[in-house]
């Protein structure tokens, strides 16, 4: 028994490798990672080839690193590790007060390249376009950050792109993102997700109204329906699981009743989908909920509306803030063409012109447009 | 492979000590030679023909002077000179050709086209360690091994196989073929594995995303400059240290026990003490098979500043195959040569804190050196840390400073024997198994997420 105890390290270490290549061995392999969003690297095949020149071997370290047992906990303990050690925010994202996970700040350099492709678009389009950059939540929700965090340059970058942009007409929500969170009511950006909440929406909704020429409905035009358990893309990459969930909200207003129903095609390849309302709510089945809205990223999506107070066409260039955004536009817009540069490469002034466009918004977050590498398609 | 992978801790290891500890003694060289070849073709499977070559040229050169050592010196001296020579050219070869060809492409005349060798891992520790095998039985330091199998296993040892430390064949001749395996050694070596597993995957990377990171930045400041070379400092120290502890805690697993490597450098009070604590192994080396040799000091003062010169340009170009290198041994061979003649009589006579001061700046700087093999970004690095009028540290480098601080002081912490000191009282007591088993679970569980979660870990020493 002495002996025993006197070798306890040995046992223990012993144990827990031989522990850990048994479980690889037995355990079921899978297929997907719906935290990472990603599929998981399967047992490579072997051939005397691809022994030779290496790849076999390194494709079997990816297999055993993604099919490690427990993964998910050993992201999970590295992560509060870091955050015990005081290195927050060593994955790209701060566990903040209040259950918030916000990104740091992102790199800021590509954004004059991006914002030069804008500038040179509306220069050259027949309507003048709207700008509506989403702030950072970093920026806005200042409070709630950790006491050692990176700075986030929010406010150097809008005066730069006001600045850049004299040819249309920028809508600089800062100050009343702010506001609106200092208020304190509601959230406007998520707490596990990097988008703006149905209330975050609302707020650059209310101030797209002079530009793009209507009058927002009050808050009480909408009948919210809440569904809890959001677990949003930063927390999954982050690996705070111990974080509370979100609840993602549905703002129906009563314009658009079931007399006049709204319809919806999105155009995906050589897909297409049509169906009645805005909201996707099959995906309230998966953790994260964010497609709900107009069902997440889509190349061309078309929102036709014949009960809307203009008869108005609009164009909207967007990332994913503008799913949630576009929902309130359609009560004012006939019909709203929203396409994503990331996978739509056609020309976007002939389609003003084929389409007969009467507004053009250009929606991005600042995150998104500081890194896309696809606003070159913009012309 | 690394040892700092999950591949190795959960797939090669535990298959390799199952298989070991069940295979009947007289077959265990034999099946460490196998894994050990296994281990080293995992990256570059068709380098192992030249780990089989270095085995059978240096197994047969060994046994031929042996065989003549004693009737015919110059033929065992012809058999020496052939071994040196092919393990030198080996080297020469696969590190330094590409060099060679970069650099004589400068000279207009010469249409040399540019050479991509890949480095074959180790190499600058294997073939040392070949050379000091045949060196030493020409000497009559070591005797000759007749089984060509241990042999290979020596040459091929996966332990100290790809960052060493170098271990001479006289050091371990006895435990190749004598050697028992105990509980208790194992249990020791457990635990040193863990404490390099923990310098390596718990500092040295978290040190190594600091120094990344810090330069991402920009401009950093002068301070930034300096928080992000004394993370490098710490990076390289544990990097290097962590995996020569793991080398010889693996060694202890399977019954065998090597020299230590490293004895905390940093808390020299001079250069010199600096060179008698780092990279032991590599020091020894050079000072027996190179330095002595030479003449050492034996033969005047011009000759062994002349010697010094010449040992250190070597341990420089050692390091690896670029003019950095090169200057960077030549500076401490400089500093070396200062301290013995003019430095050491006001040194010894100063403070304490002076001293370290001291030899700690000449370190840092050094590190400098052999971190920026583009001598621009080297210019300005050094540009950086010495202008004291300018910002300090920019916001975003003292954001990362700060986040990084509690482990920037637990590495300067784990650079001094303080830990070790307090082990030594509690060693013998009841509790000490316990609080041994207590770390290594630790280690082991923090090293495991960090593994998992990290795609950083990239090992410095790979390049050597």
């Amino acid at each position: 028994m002495k002996k025993v105890y006197k070798c306890l390290p040995a046992i223990i270490f012993v144990a827990f490798i031989v522990t850990m290549l048994v479980l690889f061995l037995v355990l079921p392999k899978k297929e997907y990672s719906s935290s990472e969003k990603r599929y998981l690297q399967q047992a490579p095949e072997f051939t005397f080839s691809s022994l030779l020149s290496g790849d076999f071997g390194e494709d079997f370290e990816k297999f055993l690193s993604d099919q490690t047992a427990g993964r998910n906990f050993w992201v999970g303990l590295s992560a509060y590790y870091n955050y015990a050690i005081g290195n927050n925010g060593s994955n790209g994202i701060y566990l903040c007060k209040d259950g918030y996970l916000v990104n740091d700040p992102e790199d800021m350099s590509g954004l004059v390249r991006n914002i030069g492709f804008i500038e040179e678009f509306a220069e050259k389009s027949p309507v003048k376009p709207t700008v509506l950059i989403a702030p950072s939540t970093g920026y806005v929700c200042d409070d709630i950050l950790p006491a050692v965090h990176k700075e986030y340059k929010d406010d150097a970058e809008f005066d730069m792109m006001k600045a850049a942009l004299p040819a249309a007409d920028f809508v600089d929500v800062r100050d009343l993102f702010k506001d609106t969170y200092d208020s304190g009511i509601e959230q406007i950006y998520y707490k596990t997700d990097h988008h703006w909440t149905a209330k975050g929406a609302y707020t650059a909704y209310t101030a797209l109204a002079d530009s793009l020429g209507y009058t927002a409905n009050p808050e009480s035009a909408y009948e919210v329906t809440e569904y809890p358990g959001f677990y949003g893309t930063t927390y999954s990459s982050s690996g705070f699981w111990l974080t509370d969930p979100d609840t993602v909200e549905v703002w129906d207003s009563h314009a658009n009743d079931e007399k006049n129903p709204i319809t919806v095609t999105i155009t995906d390849g050589a897909d297409t989908i049509g169906q009645e309302g805005m909201f996707f709510l099959k995906h309230l089945e998966e953790d994260d909920k964010y497609p709900i809205y107009l069902d997440g990223n889509h190349p061309y999506t078309v929102i036709k509306n014949e009960a809307a107070t203009s008869d108005e066409k609009l164009l909207v260039i967007k990332d994913s803030f503008a799913h949630s955004l576009v929902p309130y536009l359609a009560d004012h817009f006939s019909e709203i063409i929203m396409v994503d540069l990331r996978y739509y490469s056609a020309s976007v002034s002939e389609l003003i012109k084929n389409e007969g466009i009467d507004r053009v918004l250009v929606l991005y977050s600042i995150d998104n447009l500081a890194t896309d590498t696809n606003l070159g398609w913009l012309q | 492979m690394v040892f700092s992978s999950l591949l190795f801790l959960f797939m090669y290891l535990p298959i390799v000590l199952i298989l070991y500890y069940i295979c009947p003694r007289k077959w265990r060289n034999l099946l460490l030679f196998v894994v050990n070849l296994v281990f080293y073709g995992w990256g570059e499977p068709v380098y192992v023909t030249l780990m089989i070559f270095s085995t059978i040229v240096d197994y047969t050169c060994g046994y031929f002077i042996n065989k003549y050592r004693e009737t015919n010196k110059k033929k065992a001296k012809v058999f020496l000179v052939l071994s040196v020579c092919i393990n030198l050219s080996l080297l020469g070869f696969f590190k330094y050709a590409g060099f060679l060809a970069d650099t004589l492409s400068y000279l207009p005349f010469l249409n040399i086209p540019s050479l991509k060798i890949p480095l074959p891992i180790g190499i600058s520790f294997y073939t040392f360690q070949t050379m000091s095998y045949s060196i030493d039985v020409y000497r009559g330091d070591a005797p000759v091994q007749k089984n060509i199998i241990t042999f290979g296993t020596y040459v091929s040892l996966f332990p100290q196989l790809i960052a060493g430390p170098i271990v001479r064949y006289k050091d371990v001749a006895y435990q190749l073929d004598h050697r028992r395996e105990t509980l208790d050694q194992f249990t020791k070596g457990v635990c040193i594995f863990c404490v390099g597993l923990a310098k390596k995957v718990l500092i040295a990377n978290q040190m190594g995303a600091l120094w990344d990171n810090i330069r991402a930045t920009g401009e950093m400041g002068w301070l930034g400059s300096w928080v992000g070379i004394i993370a490098y400092t710490f990076q390289i120290y544990f990097d290097f240290s962590g995996y020569s502890d793991m080398a010889c805690g693996l060694g202890n697993m399977f019954g065998f026990e090597f020299l230590k490597n490293f004895n905390y450098p940093y808390i020299s009070k001079s250069i010199t003490e600096f060179w008698r604590r780092w990279h032991i192994s590599l020091g020894t080396w050079f000072r027996e098979y190179v330095y002595i040799p030479l003449g050492g000091n034996r033969k005047g003062v011009p000759r062994q500043i002349l010697n010094l010169l010449i040992v250190w340009f070597l341990t420089g170009f050692w390091h690896g195959a670029d003019f950095n290198f090169i200057f960077w041994g030549l500076y401490f061979g400089g500093l070396l040569v200062l301290e013995k003649f003019i430095l050491k009589k006001w040194l010894d006579k100063a403070p304490a804190a002076v001293q370290h001061i001291y030899a700690l700046f000449f370190i840092i700087l050094g590190w400098v050196l052999f971190y920026f093999s583009d001598l621009s970004e080297m210019g300005a690095f050094f540009t950086s840390m010495f202008s004291f009028g300018g910002t300090a540290i920019t916001a975003d480098a003292g954001a990362l400073a700060l986040s990084y601080l509690p482990m920037l002081l637990v590495a300067g912490f784990a650079s001094t024997p303080v830990m070790t000191n307090l082990y030594r009282k509690i060693e013998n007591t009841k509790a000490a198994p316990l609080l041994k088993t207590l770390f290594c679970c630790a280690v082991l569980g923090i090293a495991t997420a960090l593994l998992v979660s990290q795609s950083y870990n990239p090992f410095l020493y790979f390049r050597f």
